[in-house]
């Protein structure tokens, strides 16, 4: 599987701040690879997702060092507009992604910017609105519709550009369980049905976790540990010192395993911790 | 129902069956009418045209009592305007004098003539606002090939009135829910206090612009460079189509505009010679 | 855009130049700056076109003044469109007729073009830290707004047959002093409490387009 995105030595420090946002960091990700970043608010987590749009330094005043290649080219040399028909970005605030006066017209804002055509853009509409559900929503404003409703339809406006990854950046901190629960829906049928690279900045680990294939943590504006994710979730210790609160279950083995009751590998969903147990036949 | 820029129409409305350009040339053609039209009689025959237009339009007019403050005070303005600022003119028609101040014929008829010029073209405006959702108003401009860039802050300026009004509500409860009260306040302290709305309105905005900036940016939008001259597809105008009933109508206002004009100039229509009201007035008074 | 400034205190003449390797370049927060002031400005111009009404768009306190001119101040041309602009919008709400609405466009243009090239020209703390700074603020204020009341009453209203040329003065000076007044309140304190945070951000422009 060939990379693709590589960051060397990349730090940056915003222009009013005295320390940087994010310093030394080095990361390779593989295509189609879903990958799950993590830790504390202000870790550097989105300063991160940013610099892989191109946000950092596009949008941003601020001192650079190092380099964030996208598919081999760093990302300053895309030309405007370029990079982000390669890297499609969610935000954590659904208010603040719609500038359209329809559902339909927010849809379709990403490919008219591509230069897609009129048939073109009526199929990727068909199809994303399949994928994401949006179906009954596409006359409605944005003020019709609900906090979870606008997260879905701004996943699916950058899903619409079919872009070769998606960055999310905490798209579920302002929703309730339900609507959480359905963005990660999406989230996982393009990961099984579409192999395309994600990457999610997320609180939230129950959904996170049985999706990603990759775990990075952040702290401090340093990229301290990326694995695999039962590697990642092997050591809790270490993740309670870095303030990350893992979800119930591994932390439960944990606990046992601390204890001297359990001595095997940390399973990170409930589903592999059932199979933990014996099985039991009845009769 | 859908919402308009003023309100709601019914999504049965008669309105939707025309395309939402004829909407704004109706606008901006109609409101030329009592620059040239200075008979009230007609002037007031345009209001009552347009007041039919809205209620054919199943436009809810109620709308029109928010307007009755407003036609009330420029009433009152003008006639100020027209009568205790109208000044001394001996060479007038005097009326009545009353607590020194002269009242003359002339005055009160061009003040007559002024209030019907406008009023048609307030109403004009009132139906069109009344009429048009945010996206009509965009297909319409789309339609003439307004850039797209025009078009798209007009949309983002109407999204952003909305979520302005929207902190506004926010910020006056949290306000009150720290026992900032204005009620029973003298005018001065009222004006103080949107100070203390004016800067968190302000500082959400500028927080807000940033949001917008980097989703814009996420979907591909730029507005220099390469990706600035893509040739942009115009969606929204693929869900109306131009029809012959609206080339109809649109023929139909340039012909009238047309035609007043011609008459207006040509054979001396419309002026205050030839009103009959003002004739019936004068003889009157 | 990268820039080169720290974030330590700068002088009135920093603020407004561009440094040595500073790269600024009109860039979409432009456009966006523009549509989110006319936005606020829609909102609160018509708060006082409708609270304040003299008539025909005139009133007595119009707060919008406070969008036009800070925000010409801050973001330059953009800032200076979007005053235009958005009077039209908040106009057109409270009953003023379509194409007076459109006359009153080049008053409106002044009114925030004359402070945002006053503070450029005279290098000016936009976060106001001398009296010169508020010397000149006013001054920019008195000699925009006195354009607008010539311009708007004089020309437009008395040009659409609206007024009689003896009630002009009471409109000239409704306008001038509505202008003023909302401004003495609503400037200062916009300028004194936000520049300091407006002028770090990417959006604030030293010249007049980035």
């Amino acid at each position: 599987m060939s990379s693709i995105i590589h960051i060397k030595d990349f730090t940056w420090r915003y222009i009013s701040a005295d320390k940087p946002a994010v310093k030394n960091i080095n990361l390779t990700i593989d295509e189609g690879k879903f990958v799950g970043v993590i830790g504390q608010n202000g870790a550097g987590k989105t300063s991160l997702a940013y610099a892989i749009d191109g946000l950092i330094p596009g949008q941003y005043h601020g001192v650079k060092e190092g380099e964030v290649n996208v598919l081999g080219t760093e990302v300053e040399q895309f030309h405007k507009g370029m990079l982000q028909q390669v890297v499609g970005m969610v935000f954590a605030d659904p208010e603040a992604q719609f500038t359209a006066m329809t559902v339909e017209d927010e849809l379709v804002f990403g490919m008219e910017n591509l230069g897609m055509s009129i048939p073109e853009i009526k199929e990727r509409l068909e199809w994303v609105c399949t994928l994401t559900d949006m179906t009954p929503l596409l006359a409605k404003p944005p003020y019709e519709i609900s906090g979870g409703q606008k997260q879905r339809v701004a996943l699916a406006a950058v899903l619409a550009m079919t872009p070769r990854v998606m960055i999310l950046d905490e798209p579920t901190s302002m929703l309730d369980p339900y609507s959480r629960k359905r963005v990660f829906d999406v989230l996982g049928k393009l990961k099984h049905e579409n192999k395309m690279t994600v990457i999610v900045i997320e609180h939230s680990l129950e959904n996170l976790i049985p999706l990603a294939d990759e775990m990075i943590l952040m702290s401090h504006g340093e990229l301290i540990r990326h694995q695999e994710t039962h590697e990642f979730f092997q050591d809790i210790d270490f993740l309670l010192a870095n303030g990350v609160y893992p979800p119930e279950t591994p932390l439960f083995f944990h606990e046992l395993r601390k204890r001297g009751y359990y001595k095997g590998p940390i399973p990170v969903t409930n589903e592999e911790a059932i199979k933990v147990f014996p099985c039991k036949t009845g009769g | 129902m859908n919402k308009t820029l003023l309100g709601y129409v019914p999504e049965q409305s008669p309105i939707y069956v025309v395309h939402p350009f004829v909407k704004l040339f109706f606008m901006l053609v109609v409101s030329l009418f009592p620059i040239v039209i200075y008979a009230p009689e007609w002037n007031a025959l345009i209001m009552l045209v347009i007041i039919l237009l809205m209620w054919y339009s199943r436009v809810d007019m109620k709308t029109l009592k928010i307007y009755v403050p407003v036609a009330i005070s420029m009433g009152t303005i003008i006639l100020i305007s027209y009568t205790v600022l109208g000044g001394n003119h001996p060479e007038f028609r005097l009326l009545v004098r009353f607590a020194g101040i002269n009242f003359y014929w002339e005055r009160i008829r061009d003040g007559l003539v002024v209030y019907f010029r406008i009023l048609p073209m307030i109403f004009t405006m009132v139906f069109f606002l009344s009429t048009s959702r945010e996206r009509d108003v965009i297909v319409a401009m789309r339609f003439v090939k307004i850039p797209f860039v025009v078009t798209y802050v007009f949309a983002m300026a109407l999204r952003s009135a909305g979520l302005v009004l929207e902190d506004f509500f926010i910020i006056r409860q949290a306000e009150q829910a720290r026992g900032f009260d204005t009620t029973g306040k003298s005018l001065w302290y009222k004006i103080r206090k949107y100070i203390m709305y004016m800067i968190p309105l302000f500082a959400l905005s500028l927080r807000r612009a940033e949001e917008f900036t980097n989703a814009l940016v996420a979907r591909g939008y730029a507005f220099t460079g390469e990706a600035a001259r893509v040739k942009r597809p115009d969606y929204v105008l693929t869900h109306y189509t131009f029809k012959t009933l609206d080339m109809s109508l649109t023929a139909a206002i340039s012909a009238i505009f047309l035609i007043i004009l011609i008459l207006r100039y040509g054979y001396g229509y419309f002026t205050l010679d030839t009103s009959v009201f003002i004739s019936w007035l004068s003889r009157v008074l | 855009m990268q820039g080169s400034t720290s974030g330590k205190e700068l002088t009135a003449a920093q603020i407004w130049s561009v440094e040595k390797g500073e790269k600024r370049s009109v860039n979409v927060i432009h456009i966006v700056i523009t549509a989110l002031l006319i936005g606020i400005g829609f909102v609160v111009g018509a708060f006082g076109s409708i609270s304040f009404p003299l008539g025909f768009g005139v009133n007595f306190f119009w707060t919008g003044i406070a969008v036009q001119q800070v925000g010409s101040i801050w973001f330059g041309m953009w800032g200076v469109i979007a005053g235009a602009i958005f009077p039209f919008f908040s106009n057109a709400i409270s009953g003023t007729p379509f194409y007076v609405s459109l006359a009153y466009i080049p008053a409106n243009f002044v009114q925030g073009f004359l402070p945002a090239w006053a503070f450029r020209f005279f290098k000016a703390d936009p976060r106001l830290k001398t009296g010169r700074d508020y010397l000149i603020l006013l001054g920019a204020m008195i000699v925009s707004s006195a354009f607008g009341a010539l311009w708007s009453p004089l020309v437009v209203l008395k040009g659409f047959g609206l007024l009689t040329t003896d009630s002009v003065p009471m409109f000239i000076w409704g306008w001038f002093g509505g202008n003023v007044v909302a401004g003495l309140v609503f400037n200062f304190i916009l300028l004194k409490a936000l520049s300091p945070v407006v002028i770090k951000t990417a959006a604030f422009v030293k010249k007049w387009w980035a």
